[in-house]
């Protein structure tokens, strides 16, 4: 159940970010952007990595000055094989 | 998920019946209703200006940093991932962050749902935050052009409720064609070959969102057309604004801007940035440590 959950989060993300967000000025500033950020977050940390993202999008405001935000080391490497990829 | 919907259905209810007080002497119902939707349309846009100000002035505030910029995708063009995260360094070093953040986006969701809800209750008789009994009961009886608020083009059989839902639909979608088209063709600077990718991706988007707005629009209640279709002029108006005033640099509305003066016999402008020569030239200055940013002497607001 709680798999299925997040593998629809995912879906829904990825489906955001292949027909919505590419071909519109970037949003985000943080890099990577919040939504790569609880692609990551949730596929290492589960329920934890939702709260996570949760924060992140929080922080993602008009105030904060942005910066480079992963939500592990791990995913770092894990997002550089992809692009990579 | 309520404990998050019932204030904002307060404050939606709140503001448009403030309105509608506010217009009682005009004593004409139709018209105080309609104009509390779009006076909630003006209050939120104008409580998000000095937001959307704050982001253009960092936005200007790159062409500062450009010859870092141009030095961080030289270093590292071939890794895509570093190149970014030494770009979001540099703004965050700067604390000139040019992009317009997830959040108040995001936010914007449950506002315009909490909308659709409340002016759905309107059809469906049932109260949502301030707006009951009384004035419930007058809302069902407010129209727009003759076609009730609480009407959907697919859910009425009259054919002046349809036109005016219709009419409401191709402007929403003229607006947003037009905003998005006059950012591409002025607002934006000239795009080379490696940006090819993105200006077909914004021309799909551009024939994209008329179509899913004509395709959604169809089952939304007036009220909700009317309250879409204001927020698209204002952004529209915002960003001819923009672009008429203070242009993004090296984009044909700045060139024209600058050819405007030149004729006129002003100095050019730079929009605020003193430290950034014109004919690139002068741009090279302090290349390195701590730049103080000249927007901050000048506070306006």
């Amino acid at each position: 159940m709680k798999n299925l959950a997040f593998t629809l989060i995912s879906f829904l993300i990825t489906k955001y970010q292949k027909y919505f967000s590419t071909g519109r000025p970037q949003k985000c500033k943080y890099y990577p952007s919040c939504s790569n950020y609880t692609l990551l977050a949730i596929e290492e940390f589960g329920v934890k990595g939702l709260f996570m993202s949760v924060w992140r999008l929080m922080r993602c405001n008009p105030f904060s000055n942005g910066g480079v935000d992963y939500p592990s080391d791990v995913s770092r490497v894990k997002l550089k094989e992809r692009l990579m990829a | 998920m309520s404990a998050i919907l019932n204030p904002l259905y307060s404050a939606v209810s709140w503001v448009m019946i403030t309105f509608h007080n506010l217009l009682g002497f005009t004593n004409n119902e139709d018209l105080q209703w309609s104009v509390g939707i779009i006076g909630l349309v003006v209050l939120i846009r104008i409580i998000l200006i000095p937001l959307f100000v704050k982001q253009i002035k960092s936005q200007r505030a790159l062409t500062a940093l450009q010859p870092h910029m141009k030095a961080i995708q030289k270093k590292h063009k071939d890794d895509r991932q570093k190149q970014s995260e030494e770009m979001m360094k540099l703004y965050k070093e700067h604390k000139t962050n040019p992009f317009a953040s997830c959040f108040p986006i995001l936010a914007q969701a449950p506002i315009f749902f909490a909308l659709f809800t409340v002016l759905n209750g309107i059809s469906k008789n049932k109260p949502h935050g301030f707006l009951k009994g009384e004035y419930l009961l007058s809302a069902q009886e407010a129209h727009f052009f003759g076609a009730p608020l609480s009407g959907t083009f697919l859910g009425s059989t009259d054919s002046r409720t349809k036109l005016v839902a219709i009419l409401l639909i191709v402007f929403m979608s003229a607006t947003t064609f037009t905003t998005q088209r006059q950012l591409m063709v002025k607002g934006m600077p000239k795009m080379d070959a490696s940006n090819n990718m993105m200006l077909q991706q914004q021309k799909i988007m551009l024939y994209l969102f008329p179509v899913i707005f004509a395709v959604t629009g169809v089952n939304f209640p007036v009220g909700v057309l009317i309250y879409w279709s204001t927020t698209n002029l204002w952004t529209w108006g915002q960003q001819f604004y923009v672009i008429k005033r203070n242009p993004t640099p090296g984009s044909p509305a700045y060139e024209e801007l600058q050819k405007k003066k030149a004729a006129k016999g002003l100095p050019p402008s730079n929009s605020n940035d003193s430290a950034n020569g014109e004919n690139g030239t002068t741009v090279v200055e302090e290349p390195k440590g701590q730049r103080v940013q000249p927007r901050k002497k000048k506070k306006r607001r």
